[in-house]
Protein backbone atom coordinates (compact mmCIF):
# COMPACT_ATOMS: atom_id res chain seq x y z
CA UNK A 1 0.00 0.00 0.00
CA UNK A 2 1.27 3.16 -0.98
CA UNK A 3 1.97 5.54 2.32
CA UNK A 4 1.46 9.50 1.25
CA UNK A 5 4.18 11.89 1.89
CA UNK A 6 3.36 14.87 1.29
CA UNK A 7 -0.50 15.72 3.07
CA UNK A 8 -2.46 18.79 3.46
CA UNK A 9 -1.00 19.10 5.98
CA UNK A 10 2.61 18.77 5.41
CA UNK A 11 5.09 21.71 5.72
CA UNK A 12 5.71 21.94 1.92
CA UNK A 13 5.57 25.29 0.10
CA UNK A 14 4.08 23.28 -3.12
CA UNK A 15 1.04 22.15 -1.00
CA UNK A 16 0.45 25.35 -0.09
CA UNK A 17 0.48 27.03 -3.83
CA UNK A 18 -1.64 23.95 -4.55
CA UNK A 19 -4.46 24.90 -2.43
CA UNK A 20 -3.94 28.54 -3.67
CA UNK A 21 -4.72 27.40 -7.16
CA UNK A 22 -7.98 25.29 -6.10
CA UNK A 23 -9.03 27.97 -3.79
CA UNK A 24 -8.56 29.78 -7.43
CA UNK A 25 -10.61 27.53 -9.03
CA UNK A 26 -8.15 26.83 -10.76
CA UNK A 27 -8.63 22.72 -12.68
CA UNK A 28 -5.92 19.99 -12.03
CA UNK A 29 -4.76 18.06 -14.81
CA UNK A 30 -2.90 14.80 -14.48
CA UNK A 31 0.26 15.95 -15.20
CA UNK A 32 0.28 18.40 -12.94
CA UNK A 33 2.09 18.21 -9.30
CA UNK A 34 -0.55 17.11 -6.43
CA UNK A 35 0.05 16.35 -2.91
CA UNK A 36 -0.38 12.42 -1.99
CA UNK A 37 -3.04 12.67 0.03
CA UNK A 38 -5.35 14.44 -3.22
CA UNK A 39 -3.88 11.77 -5.52
CA UNK A 40 -5.11 8.97 -3.06
CA UNK A 41 -8.40 10.16 -2.47
CA UNK A 42 -9.32 10.65 -6.22
CA UNK A 43 -8.25 7.12 -6.87
CA UNK A 44 -10.44 5.92 -4.30
CA UNK A 45 -13.36 7.63 -5.00
CA UNK A 46 -12.84 7.56 -8.85
CA UNK A 47 -12.45 3.50 -8.64
CA UNK A 48 -15.36 3.09 -6.60
CA UNK A 49 -17.76 5.35 -9.04
CA UNK A 50 -16.42 3.53 -12.18
CA UNK A 51 -16.52 -0.09 -11.00
CA UNK A 52 -20.00 0.69 -9.18
CA UNK A 53 -20.97 1.67 -12.79
CA UNK A 54 -19.82 -2.26 -14.34
CA UNK A 55 -21.51 -3.48 -11.21
CA UNK A 56 -24.62 -1.90 -11.66
CA UNK A 57 -25.36 -3.61 -15.10
CA UNK A 58 -25.49 -6.54 -13.70
CA UNK A 59 -28.75 -5.90 -11.13
CA UNK A 60 -29.99 -3.65 -14.62
CA UNK A 61 -29.18 -6.62 -17.01
CA UNK A 62 -31.26 -9.39 -15.13
CA UNK A 63 -34.50 -7.86 -16.82
CA UNK A 64 -32.99 -7.39 -20.54
CA UNK A 65 -33.87 -10.91 -21.12
CA UNK A 66 -37.55 -9.92 -19.01
CA UNK A 67 -38.77 -6.94 -20.69
CA UNK A 68 -42.62 -6.62 -20.93
CA UNK A 69 -42.36 -5.38 -24.86
CA UNK A 70 -39.39 -5.09 -27.37
CA UNK A 71 -39.30 -1.34 -27.05
CA UNK A 72 -38.64 -1.46 -23.26
CA UNK A 73 -35.93 -3.96 -23.93
CA UNK A 74 -33.79 -1.46 -26.78
CA UNK A 75 -34.36 1.09 -24.24
CA UNK A 76 -33.08 -0.96 -21.60
CA UNK A 77 -30.04 -2.43 -23.30
CA UNK A 78 -28.92 0.82 -24.44
CA UNK A 79 -28.88 2.29 -20.83
CA UNK A 80 -26.89 -0.89 -19.64
CA UNK A 81 -24.31 0.02 -22.32
CA UNK A 82 -23.75 3.56 -21.47
CA UNK A 83 -23.20 2.13 -18.18
CA UNK A 84 -20.16 0.25 -19.11
CA UNK A 85 -19.62 3.01 -21.32
CA UNK A 86 -19.74 5.48 -17.88
CA UNK A 87 -17.27 2.47 -16.35
CA UNK A 88 -14.59 2.85 -19.32
CA UNK A 89 -14.65 6.30 -19.16
CA UNK A 90 -14.02 6.33 -15.23
CA UNK A 91 -11.75 3.71 -15.07
CA UNK A 92 -9.32 5.57 -17.38
CA UNK A 93 -9.03 8.12 -14.99
CA UNK A 94 -8.71 6.32 -12.19
CA UNK A 95 -5.63 4.51 -13.90
CA UNK A 96 -3.84 7.85 -15.29
CA UNK A 97 -3.70 8.61 -11.58
CA UNK A 98 -2.25 5.18 -10.33
CA UNK A 99 -0.10 5.51 -13.15
CA UNK A 100 2.89 6.50 -11.18
CA UNK A 101 2.29 4.32 -8.30
CA UNK A 102 2.85 1.43 -10.84
CA UNK A 103 -0.60 0.32 -10.46
CA UNK A 104 -2.59 -1.09 -13.56
CA UNK A 105 -6.66 -1.88 -14.17
CA UNK A 106 -5.53 -5.44 -13.62
CA UNK A 107 -4.81 -4.17 -9.72
CA UNK A 108 -8.23 -2.71 -9.31
CA UNK A 109 -9.99 -5.79 -10.89
CA UNK A 110 -7.87 -7.92 -8.42
CA UNK A 111 -8.97 -5.21 -5.73
CA UNK A 112 -12.48 -5.70 -6.25
CA UNK A 113 -12.35 -9.51 -5.59
CA UNK A 114 -10.57 -9.42 -2.71
CA UNK A 115 -13.26 -7.02 -1.29
CA UNK A 116 -10.45 -4.37 -0.56
CA UNK A 117 -11.62 -1.49 -3.65
CA UNK A 118 -15.87 -0.83 -2.48
CA UNK A 119 -18.67 -0.43 -4.90
CA UNK A 120 -21.99 0.81 -4.04
CA UNK A 121 -23.36 -2.67 -3.32
CA UNK A 122 -26.32 -1.13 -0.89
CA UNK A 123 -27.95 -1.17 -4.53
CA UNK A 124 -27.23 -4.64 -5.33
CA UNK A 125 -30.86 -6.05 -3.83
CA UNK A 126 -32.83 -8.83 -5.41
CA UNK A 127 -35.36 -6.94 -8.17
CA UNK A 128 -38.15 -9.75 -8.33
CA UNK A 129 -40.83 -7.78 -10.30
CA UNK A 130 -40.64 -5.37 -13.58
CA UNK A 131 -41.74 -2.65 -10.91
CA UNK A 132 -37.73 -2.93 -9.75
CA UNK A 133 -36.44 -2.77 -12.72
CA UNK A 134 -38.12 0.71 -13.20
CA UNK A 135 -37.46 1.86 -9.48
CA UNK A 136 -33.20 1.39 -10.25
CA UNK A 137 -33.77 3.11 -13.70
CA UNK A 138 -35.98 6.05 -11.61
CA UNK A 139 -34.73 6.40 -8.61
CA UNK A 140 -31.01 4.57 -7.92
CA UNK A 141 -30.13 6.69 -11.00
CA UNK A 142 -31.94 9.42 -9.69
CA UNK A 143 -29.80 9.50 -6.65
CA UNK A 144 -26.59 8.66 -8.52
CA UNK A 145 -27.41 11.84 -10.70
CA UNK A 146 -27.52 13.93 -7.39
CA UNK A 147 -23.91 12.80 -6.78
CA UNK A 148 -22.95 13.23 -9.95
CA UNK A 149 -23.94 16.51 -10.37
CA UNK A 150 -22.02 17.99 -7.53
CA UNK A 151 -19.14 15.59 -8.10
CA UNK A 152 -18.73 17.54 -12.13
CA UNK A 153 -17.51 20.74 -10.07
CA UNK A 154 -14.51 18.91 -8.80
CA UNK A 155 -11.28 20.44 -9.00
CA UNK A 156 -9.67 17.36 -10.97
CA UNK A 157 -10.35 18.28 -14.66
CA UNK A 158 -10.16 14.89 -16.31
CA UNK A 159 -13.28 13.59 -13.68
CA UNK A 160 -15.28 17.01 -14.59
CA UNK A 161 -14.68 16.03 -18.30
CA UNK A 162 -15.45 12.24 -17.87
CA UNK A 163 -18.20 13.19 -15.82
CA UNK A 164 -20.08 16.08 -18.53
CA UNK A 165 -20.15 13.19 -20.90
CA UNK A 166 -21.98 11.10 -18.16
CA UNK A 167 -24.16 13.49 -17.31
CA UNK A 168 -25.26 14.35 -20.77
CA UNK A 169 -26.26 10.76 -21.05
CA UNK A 170 -27.55 10.24 -17.54
CA UNK A 171 -30.55 13.14 -18.58
CA UNK A 172 -31.64 10.15 -21.29
CA UNK A 173 -31.32 7.95 -18.17
CA UNK A 174 -33.29 9.76 -15.56
CA UNK A 175 -36.28 10.16 -18.37
CA UNK A 176 -36.25 6.20 -19.26
CA UNK A 177 -36.60 5.75 -15.52
CA UNK A 178 -39.82 8.16 -15.54
CA UNK A 179 -41.23 6.51 -18.75
CA UNK A 180 -41.25 3.95 -16.92
CA UNK A 181 -42.42 4.32 -13.45
CA UNK A 182 -45.40 7.25 -15.39
CA UNK A 183 -46.28 3.39 -16.70
CA UNK A 184 -46.75 1.78 -14.24
CA UNK A 185 -47.55 4.52 -11.55
CA UNK A 186 -50.27 5.81 -13.58
CA UNK A 187 -51.68 2.24 -14.81
CA UNK A 188 -53.95 -0.57 -13.21
CA UNK A 189 -54.56 -0.92 -9.69
CA UNK A 190 -52.04 -3.95 -9.85
CA UNK A 191 -49.50 -2.07 -11.09
CA UNK A 192 -49.49 0.65 -8.50
CA UNK A 193 -49.58 -1.96 -5.85
CA UNK A 194 -46.14 -3.47 -7.47
CA UNK A 195 -44.60 -0.22 -7.46
CA UNK A 196 -45.62 0.68 -4.10
CA UNK A 197 -44.08 -2.63 -3.06
CA UNK A 198 -40.77 -2.29 -4.77
CA UNK A 199 -40.40 1.59 -3.46
CA UNK A 200 -40.96 -0.10 -0.07
CA UNK A 201 -37.81 -2.24 -0.92
CA UNK A 202 -35.22 -0.04 -2.14
CA UNK A 203 -36.52 2.74 0.49
CA UNK A 204 -33.82 2.21 3.06
CA UNK A 205 -31.26 1.43 0.56
CA UNK A 206 -31.84 4.71 -1.14
CA UNK A 207 -31.43 7.17 1.79
CA UNK A 208 -28.46 4.59 2.36
CA UNK A 209 -26.55 5.65 -0.45
CA UNK A 210 -25.81 9.00 0.61
CA UNK A 211 -23.80 8.19 3.45
CA UNK A 212 -24.27 8.88 7.35
CA UNK A 213 -25.44 12.30 8.09
CA UNK A 214 -22.27 14.88 9.38
CA UNK A 215 -25.05 16.21 12.48
CA UNK A 216 -22.37 19.06 12.40
CA UNK A 217 -19.45 16.60 12.91
CA UNK A 218 -17.65 16.61 9.39
CA UNK A 219 -14.80 13.83 9.42
CA UNK A 220 -11.64 14.02 8.26
CA UNK A 221 -11.95 12.33 5.17
CA UNK A 222 -14.64 14.28 4.32
CA UNK A 223 -12.98 17.65 4.96
CA UNK A 224 -10.09 17.23 2.91
CA UNK A 225 -12.19 16.24 -0.19
CA UNK A 226 -14.26 19.51 0.92
CA UNK A 227 -10.56 21.46 0.93
CA UNK A 228 -9.68 20.21 -2.19
CA UNK A 229 -12.92 20.89 -3.83
CA UNK A 230 -13.30 17.05 -4.64
CA UNK A 231 -16.36 17.30 -3.90
CA UNK A 232 -18.98 20.46 -2.50
CA UNK A 233 -21.61 19.03 -0.43
CA UNK A 234 -22.32 17.18 2.54
CA UNK A 235 -24.07 13.65 2.62
CA UNK A 236 -27.01 15.05 4.05
CA UNK A 237 -27.16 18.23 1.96
CA UNK A 238 -27.54 15.50 -0.73
CA UNK A 239 -29.61 13.57 0.66
CA UNK A 240 -32.00 16.74 1.29
CA UNK A 241 -31.36 17.30 -2.62
CA UNK A 242 -32.37 13.79 -3.53
CA UNK A 243 -35.63 14.18 -1.52
CA UNK A 244 -36.56 17.51 -2.77
CA UNK A 245 -36.75 16.42 -6.21
CA UNK A 246 -38.36 12.72 -5.83
CA UNK A 247 -40.34 13.13 -2.78
CA UNK A 248 -43.12 15.29 -5.10
CA UNK A 249 -42.92 12.80 -7.93
CA UNK A 250 -42.99 9.67 -5.89
CA UNK A 251 -46.96 11.68 -4.85
CA UNK A 252 -47.48 12.72 -8.00
CA UNK A 253 -47.27 9.01 -8.88
CA UNK A 254 -50.15 8.31 -6.20
CA UNK A 255 -47.83 6.41 -4.10
CA UNK A 256 -46.74 6.67 -0.46
CA UNK A 257 -43.26 7.61 0.81
CA UNK A 258 -42.77 4.59 2.91
CA UNK A 259 -42.27 6.70 6.15
CA UNK A 260 -45.20 7.84 8.18
CA UNK A 261 -42.67 10.30 10.14
CA UNK A 262 -41.30 12.14 6.41
CA UNK A 263 -42.12 15.94 6.53
CA UNK A 264 -40.99 19.23 5.25
CA UNK A 265 -40.04 21.73 7.91
CA UNK A 266 -40.83 25.26 6.09
CA UNK A 267 -38.84 27.10 8.88
CA UNK A 268 -35.69 24.77 8.42
CA UNK A 269 -36.10 24.37 4.55
CA UNK A 270 -35.66 20.88 5.25
CA UNK A 271 -37.27 17.53 4.90
CA UNK A 272 -37.57 15.77 8.48
CA UNK A 273 -37.89 11.98 7.98
CA UNK A 274 -36.58 8.69 9.35
CA UNK A 275 -32.82 7.76 9.14
CA UNK A 276 -32.18 4.28 7.67
CA UNK A 277 -30.13 2.17 10.26
CA UNK A 278 -26.53 3.14 8.70
CA UNK A 279 -24.44 0.56 11.24
CA UNK A 280 -25.94 -1.89 8.14
CA UNK A 281 -23.73 0.31 5.92
CA UNK A 282 -20.23 -0.60 7.89
CA UNK A 283 -21.09 -3.93 9.28
CA UNK A 284 -22.76 -5.45 5.95
CA UNK A 285 -22.90 -3.34 3.35
CA UNK A 286 -19.17 -2.22 3.44
CA UNK A 287 -18.02 -6.05 4.07
CA UNK A 288 -19.69 -6.81 0.41
CA UNK A 289 -22.02 -9.10 2.33
CA UNK A 290 -25.33 -7.28 1.23
CA UNK A 291 -28.28 -9.85 -0.12
CA UNK A 292 -26.85 -10.03 -3.64
CA UNK A 293 -23.34 -8.30 -3.42
CA UNK A 294 -21.69 -11.95 -2.91
CA UNK A 295 -23.90 -12.81 -5.96
CA UNK A 296 -22.74 -9.91 -8.35
CA UNK A 297 -19.11 -10.25 -7.65
CA UNK A 298 -18.97 -13.62 -8.78
CA UNK A 299 -20.76 -13.05 -12.03
CA UNK A 300 -18.05 -10.76 -12.89
CA UNK A 301 -15.25 -13.01 -11.72
CA UNK A 302 -16.72 -15.27 -13.87
CA UNK A 303 -16.77 -12.60 -16.67
CA UNK A 304 -13.45 -11.74 -16.08
CA UNK A 305 -12.10 -15.40 -16.18
CA UNK A 306 -14.25 -16.65 -19.28
CA UNK A 307 -12.75 -13.06 -21.19
CA UNK A 308 -8.99 -14.10 -20.56
CA UNK A 309 -8.23 -15.88 -23.47
CA UNK A 310 -9.53 -13.12 -25.57
CA UNK A 311 -7.69 -10.06 -23.76
CA UNK A 312 -4.58 -11.92 -24.51
CA UNK A 313 -5.46 -13.16 -27.90
CA UNK A 314 -5.88 -9.72 -28.99
CA UNK A 315 -2.71 -8.83 -27.79
CA UNK A 316 -0.82 -10.97 -30.37
CA UNK A 317 -0.58 -9.46 -33.47
CA UNK A 318 -2.61 -12.42 -35.93
CA UNK A 319 -1.85 -13.54 -38.60
CA UNK A 320 -4.13 -15.09 -41.23
CA UNK A 321 -3.61 -18.74 -41.19
CA UNK A 322 -3.17 -19.81 -45.25
CA UNK B 1 3.77 -15.89 -18.26
CA UNK B 2 1.16 -14.35 -19.87
CA UNK B 3 0.47 -11.17 -21.16
CA UNK B 4 -2.48 -8.97 -19.94
CA UNK B 5 -4.77 -6.18 -20.06
CA UNK B 6 -1.53 -4.32 -18.42
CA UNK B 7 0.36 -4.81 -21.68
CA UNK B 8 -2.76 -2.53 -23.36
CA UNK B 9 -1.67 0.53 -24.84
CA UNK B 10 -3.39 3.93 -24.01
CA UNK B 11 -5.35 5.64 -26.90
CA UNK B 12 -6.63 9.12 -27.43
CA UNK B 13 -9.89 9.48 -29.13
CA UNK B 14 -10.39 11.85 -31.55
CA UNK B 15 -13.45 12.54 -33.89
CA UNK B 16 -14.44 15.24 -36.42
CA UNK B 17 -18.54 16.56 -36.76
CA UNK B 18 -18.55 17.67 -40.35
CA UNK B 19 -15.69 17.37 -42.99
CA UNK B 20 -15.34 21.15 -42.76
CA UNK B 21 -15.21 20.81 -38.88
CA UNK B 22 -12.48 20.76 -36.48
CA UNK B 23 -10.74 17.52 -34.67
CA UNK B 24 -12.18 17.35 -31.32
CA UNK B 25 -11.13 15.15 -28.19
CA UNK B 26 -13.53 12.69 -26.85
CA UNK B 27 -11.39 10.50 -24.59
CA UNK B 28 -9.07 8.12 -23.63
CA UNK B 29 -9.55 4.30 -23.87
CA UNK B 30 -7.17 1.02 -23.04
CA UNK B 31 -7.02 -1.35 -26.50
CA UNK B 32 -4.51 -4.02 -27.26
CA UNK B 33 -4.14 -2.43 -30.70
CA UNK B 34 -5.35 0.13 -33.32
CA UNK B 35 -8.17 -1.74 -34.63
CA UNK B 36 -9.67 -2.82 -31.45
CA UNK B 37 -9.12 1.03 -29.90
CA UNK B 38 -11.38 1.81 -33.09
CA UNK B 39 -14.36 0.02 -32.40
CA UNK B 40 -13.90 0.67 -28.99
CA UNK B 41 -14.44 3.88 -29.73
CA UNK B 42 -17.29 3.94 -31.95
CA UNK B 43 -19.31 1.98 -29.22
CA UNK B 44 -17.64 4.70 -26.42
CA UNK B 45 -18.45 7.40 -27.90
CA UNK B 46 -20.25 7.21 -31.13
CA UNK B 47 -23.85 6.36 -29.85
CA UNK B 48 -25.60 9.29 -29.81
CA UNK B 49 -23.66 11.82 -32.50
CA UNK B 50 -26.18 12.89 -35.09
CA UNK B 51 -23.79 12.78 -38.61
CA UNK B 52 -20.15 11.88 -36.76
CA UNK B 53 -18.44 12.25 -40.24
CA UNK B 54 -15.08 10.59 -38.91
CA UNK B 55 -13.54 9.08 -35.88
CA UNK B 56 -9.57 8.19 -35.01
CA UNK B 57 -6.71 7.00 -32.75
CA UNK B 58 -4.05 8.08 -31.65
CA UNK B 59 -1.40 6.20 -29.09
CA UNK B 60 -0.62 8.20 -26.08
CA UNK B 61 2.78 8.10 -26.37
CA UNK B 62 3.41 9.61 -30.20
CA UNK B 63 1.38 13.26 -27.98
CA UNK B 64 3.63 15.67 -26.94
CA UNK B 65 1.45 17.26 -24.56
CA UNK B 66 3.27 20.46 -23.03
CA UNK B 67 4.32 20.31 -19.48
CA UNK B 68 2.47 22.10 -16.65
CA UNK B 69 5.51 24.72 -15.92
CA UNK B 70 5.31 25.55 -19.92
CA UNK B 71 1.50 25.73 -20.08
CA UNK B 72 1.43 28.96 -18.09
CA UNK B 73 3.59 30.82 -21.12
CA UNK B 74 0.06 29.52 -23.40
CA UNK B 75 -0.95 32.82 -21.29
CA UNK B 76 -0.77 36.20 -23.45
CA UNK B 77 -0.33 39.42 -22.00
CA UNK B 78 -3.33 41.61 -22.98
CA UNK B 79 -2.21 43.61 -24.94
CA UNK B 80 -2.19 42.56 -28.60
CA UNK B 81 -5.64 44.24 -29.30
CA UNK B 82 -3.82 44.64 -32.71
CA UNK B 83 -4.64 41.32 -33.82
CA UNK B 84 -8.23 41.66 -33.52
CA UNK B 85 -10.54 42.63 -36.22
CA UNK B 86 -12.63 44.71 -33.68
CA UNK B 87 -9.21 46.91 -32.77
CA UNK B 88 -10.07 48.09 -36.64
CA UNK B 89 -14.04 48.63 -35.94
CA UNK B 90 -13.82 52.56 -37.00
CA UNK B 91 -12.83 51.32 -40.63
CA UNK B 92 -16.78 51.40 -42.28
CA UNK B 93 -17.43 54.70 -40.89
CA UNK B 94 -14.45 55.98 -42.01
CA UNK B 95 -15.09 54.38 -45.90
CA UNK B 96 -18.37 56.34 -45.36
CA UNK B 97 -16.73 59.70 -44.43
CA UNK B 98 -14.14 59.37 -46.97
CA UNK B 99 -16.42 58.94 -49.40
CA UNK B 100 -18.50 61.47 -48.80
CA UNK B 101 -15.92 63.64 -48.64
CA UNK B 102 -13.95 62.63 -51.81
CA UNK B 103 -17.52 61.65 -54.15
CA UNK B 104 -16.89 63.52 -57.71
CA UNK B 105 -18.26 67.10 -57.63
CA UNK B 106 -21.71 67.46 -59.37
CA UNK B 107 -20.76 69.38 -62.94
CA UNK B 108 -22.30 72.80 -62.86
Amino acid sequence: MFKPEITIHSDDPRVQEFLERIENGEKIEVDDWMPDDYRLQLIKLIAMHGISEIMGAFPEKEWVPKAPTLKRKLSLMAKVQDEVGHGQLLIRVAEDLMHPLGKTREDLIEDLFSGRLKFHNVFHMPAPSWADAALIGWLVDGAAIVTQKMLAHTSYAPYARALKRIILEERFHAYHGEDMVIALGDGTEQQREMMQDALNRWWPALLMFFGPPENGEIKSNQEINIRYKIRSKTNEELRQEFLDKYVPQIRALGLEVPDDNIYYDETKKQWVYTHPDYTYLRDVIAKNQGPRSQNRLNLRKIGFDNNEWVREALLHNQKAIS
Amino acid sequence: MSKDVKDYDVYEVFSQKEPTGKFESQFSLLAPNADVALAMAQENFMRREEVPSNLFVVKRENIHFMPPEKRKALLRLDNKDYRQPSHYGYIPSKWRELKEKNAPKASV
